[in-house]
């Protein structure tokens, strides 16, 4: 037996019949131990406050969660991501899913519950488009979709119906998180027709078509399988979700900027030298007309009035964070320099209004309505606050009134 | 910035921490947290900073006379100059709009229409508490109670000493000026337990308690015409533990902070919804601006000493202008009157309350409490009578948002405020079961911060 180990296994009595010596030895190796016991209770106790720590982060969170928003607290929801899903009839919401603020009804629209069949004397209006009609940055049920139907019952309670005069408006939110034109023209062929909408109101979003890939409607997908989050989400830590926003929100301008530049940059580094739009592409906008133009007539050939809107940007107006909004902006589309993005964007306004004006088709200028407004009606580069979706709803109802008079359900 | 915010506690706490405790001698320390206190409070607004230099450098020059000067008659300049400019910056930048809509209306009463000008004024936050750590460092030096400091960065990091910089408590220069002086040869290990078991407590009295109860107190009572009985009670009572909880838990992570960097900050609570009458109140309730209205206003007044009339007037006097201190609109000042009027009765009528037993005087003592509440919450005197009206006449109309939530929330805040120990009667010995318990309330606490929207202290507009 070594010395080490003999110390290692003799207990404080048999220290004494070790020669002096030897015990100098034993000493060193038993303080070392000692140390080595000491570390190793150190380290499971600061693992074992860190794990205390973060479990009661997370439960916090979710208690959070569940007080603000009634949002389950094992959810496998985690992000606004998980609240699309993909189907037979292409992707939409997902039906009873719920993220926060974010809840969707069991037709996977995001709102309050509605039938499938239209109660008697309601007038039926479908919203659809991305984000911006999904609503974003707004505080529960201020999204204008949700605003709208108010605006409207209200006029309606106005005398806006003179004459036959409906029961009430019901708006229903279609829109998801980058849902491209055409995937909403399948939706509305596929999946919005059962619900036989009276009007459907579609606000566009222009800069999906200086994506790296023009937009496509998505690939239905009937095998049920990714519509299944998985079991494992219930444990993904929503206070990491949480802890990164807050580092977003508490970065310096500089620091964000110089991230959104290397990320463009990196996007840049992988095409080839000439890919990037520095000019509005012809083909590209033709191809938003001839979606727009689709769109149309697929919601005609439902039975529905289509009413168009044009899109807003927060750079109608003079800001101070403009070069900021535009840097960010580039992130989501960086095949498009900002100003290509902008100028994409007022030309998109052009063809909306065209293409209404051929169809013709209600449109709602609610670009103009927006750069009229004063206020802060912007929480980013295209994103509404609850007063800009005031706005935009205060813009959309009297177009929609006007179509619901097209189709005598009001004023005549 | 807030106690209550990630940029505070992973950000500027951390370098604060290290920077003061990496410099050896006490004149760096100042140095460094008088930067530290700049850095602070011009995250708000950095022009802000200007002000409170100037004020900081009339009264370090003031202190500085004294000790030149022995003189009354130059000694009595170094007291009204600085204390008047003072009084003046505080005056123009709280009251002045104050004073001009109550001229309005004077008017008005007598018929005159003239226009007034409303002025476009921002009040700089803390603007009453380090006003009050200038003019009480100038009485004191003038009264001889202290001798003025002769280093500048010793009186520029008392004044602007973030810990209690914005929102208290008011830290007199003879209190702190032991521990400001021994601050090169402070052992950091000393307070560091009590310091962090202090900061943590503090934090969760702000983000657990106080800031859940705002999310059923706010909404109500900014709808308050429409409560019910139970509501505006459930309301009141909720406002009434949230502003304690709000307040006391800014003070305990002040004297945590305090701790941190060897500073010894006195207590501004104690339990003050224990007391049984409203003398014993105003001995537990901020404590260190209802001490400092006590020697710098109710004793030279005359306090009790010519008869019991003048004692009257004297409190009533007293209370007014700490009313009015607490905000510029006449709500505050009928809060103080009220308060006033409480402390008179008491001293006139005493005996047959104290009488009473003690359960009975505490929770009397704790609803004539909740009324002053609704002149101080109130943004008018429409607004308290409605809801005195509301929550004394029974009346139909809404409950508070998620009201069984709320009532769990109210028992929790009501056995804490009521029966349970505050800071100072609790432990801080950091044994394996309290860092286990602090661990789990910090991260709580965190959780609430990140997830919740921007919440501000609620003195911070006083």
């Amino acid at each position: 037996m070594t010395q080490p180990d003999l110390a290692a296994n003799a207990s404080a009595a048999d220290l004494s019949a070790i020669p002096a010596g030897a015990r100098g030895m034993s000493d060193t190796g038993l303080a070392r131990t000692g140390a080595l016991a000491r570390a190793v209770a150190r380290s499971v106790e600061v693992a074992g406050l860190l794990a205390i720590f973060g479990i009661s982060f997370e439960m916090t969170a979710r208690l959070q969660d569940w007080v603000r928003f009634r949002m389950p607290i094992l959810s496998t929801v985690t992000a606004e991501e998980d609240l699309m899903v993909r189907d037979a009839s292409g992707a939409h919401g997902r039906p009873n899913a719920q993220y926060r603020k974010w809840i969707m009804d069991s037709l996977g629209l995001r709102g309050p519950d509605v039938p499938v069949t239209k109660p008697a004397g309601s007038v039926r209006v479908i919203v659809t488009g991305a984000s911006e009609t999904f609503g974003l940055y707004e505080s529960p049920d201020q999204e204008y979709a949700r605003q709208l139907e108010d605006t409207l019952n209200a006029r309606l309670h106005a005398g806006a119906c003179p004459g036959r005069t409906p029961v009430r408006f019901e708006v229903l939110n279609a829109a998801f998180a980058g849902m491209t034109l055409p995937t909403v023209s399948q939706d509305v062929r596929a999946r919005l027709a059962r619900l036989r909408p009276d009007i459907v109101v579609f606000y566009p979003s222009p800069a999906q078509y200086l994506d790296v890939r023009a937009p496509a409607a998505a690939t239905p997908d009937s095998s049920g399988k990714s519509n299944e989050l998985p079991r494992m989400n219930v444990l993904h830590p929503r206070s990491l979700d949480a802890l990164r926003d807050e580092v977003k929100s508490l970065m310096p301008g500089p620091l964000l900027s110089w991230l959104r530049r290397r990320s463009v940059q990196a996007t840049l580094r992988q095409h080839p030298a000439g890919w990037r739009y520095t000019s509005i592409p012809v083909t590209r906008l033709a191809r938003f007309d001839g979606d727009l133009r689709d769109l149309v007539g697929t919601v005609r050939t439902i039975g529905a009035e289509p009413v168009l809107a044009t899109h807003a940007t927060a750079f109608s107006r003079p800001r101070a964070d403009s070069a900021a909004l535009i840097q960010a902006w580039e992130r989501f589309a960086p095949r498009a320099t900002g100003n290509v993005i902008i100028a994409f964007d007022d030309t998109a306004r052009v063809t909306t209004m065209r293409a209404a004006a051929d169809s013709n088709v209600l449109v709602s200028d609610v670009s103009m309505a927006l750069a009229r407004a004063p206020g802060d009606n912007f929480a980013d580069f295209v994103h509404f606050t609850d007063h800009g979706a005031a706005i935009v709803a205060n813009a959309l109802a009297p177009t929609i009134l006007q179509a619901a008079g097209r189709r005598a359900e009001c004023g005549r | 910035m807030l106690f209550n915010s990630v940029v505070f506690l992973f950000a500027f706490l951390p370098v604060t921490y290290l920077g003061f405790w990496g410099l050896r001698t006490t004149r760096a320390r100042h140095i460094w947290l008088a930067i530290s206190g700049y850095v602070f409070y011009g995250y708000w607004n950095p022009w802000f900073t200007l002000l409170m230099l100037f004020s900081t450098l009339v009264s370090y020059f003031a202190g500085l006379g004294f000790l030149r000067w022995t003189d009354p008659r130059h000694r009595k300049l170094c007291l009204v100059i600085p204390v008047t400019t003072d009084l003046a910056l505080l005056g123009f930048f709280k009251y002045a709009n104050f004073g001009l809509d109550t001229f309005h209306s004077a008017l008005q009463l007598f018929g005159q229409q003239v226009t007034v000008p409303h002025l476009n004024i921002i009040l700089p936050i803390g603007i009453s508490f380090y006003t009050f750590h200038t003019i009480s460092y100038i009485v004191d030096s003038y009264r001889g109670n202290i001798t003025p400091t002769r280093s500048f960065f010793e009186f520029a990091a008392y004044v602007s000493l973030f810990s209690q910089l914005v929102a208290g408590p008011i830290v007199r220069f003879r209190t702190i000026e032991a521990d400001l002086e021994a601050l090169g040869a402070t052992s950091r290990t000393r307070w560091l337990t009590r310091g962090i078991s202090f900061f943590i407590v503090g934090l969760i009295e702000k983000v657990v308690v106080a800031d859940s109860l705002a999310a059923f107190v706010d909404p109500a009572l900014a709808h308050y015409h429409l409560l019910s009985s139970a509501g505006a009670w459930l309301a009141m009572l909720g406002y009434t533990f949230q502003l304690y909880f709000d307040f006391s838990g800014y003070s305990t992570m002040a004297v945590g902070l305090g701790y941190l960097f060897g500073l010894r900050i006195p207590q501004n609570f104690n339990s003050p919804y224990k007391s049984l009458d409203p003398s014993e109140f105003w001995k537990r309730w901020h404590i260190s601006l209802s001490t400092c209205l006590r020697d710098y206003l109710y004793i030279p007044l005359g306090g009790n000493r010519h008869g019991e009339y003048q004692t009257y007037r004297n409190l009533m006097l007293t209370m007014l202008i700490g009313g009015l201190w607490h905000g510029a609109a006449w709500t505050f000042v009928g809060w103080g009157a009220y308060h006033g009027a409480l402390l008179a009765l008491y001293k006139r009528y005493g005996r047959p309350w104290d009488r009473l037993s003690r359960g009975t005087r505490q929770v009397g003592m704790f609803v004539l409490v909740v009324v002053g509440w609704v002149l101080f919450r109130s943004t008018s005197f429409g607004m308290a009578m409605s809801l005195l009206h509301t929550m004394f006449v029974p009346t139909g109309g809404l409950l508070v948002e998620q009201p069984v939530l709320a009532v769990g929330l109210l028992a929790i805040a009501t056995w804490w405020g009521m029966i349970g120990p505050n800071v100072y009667d609790m432990e801080h010995a950091f044994t394996l079961r309290r860092r286990v318990v602090l661990t789990a309330a910090f991260g709580a606490s965190l959780a609430l911060i990140v997830g919740s929207p921007f919440s501000p202290f609620l003195y911070f507009q006083f």
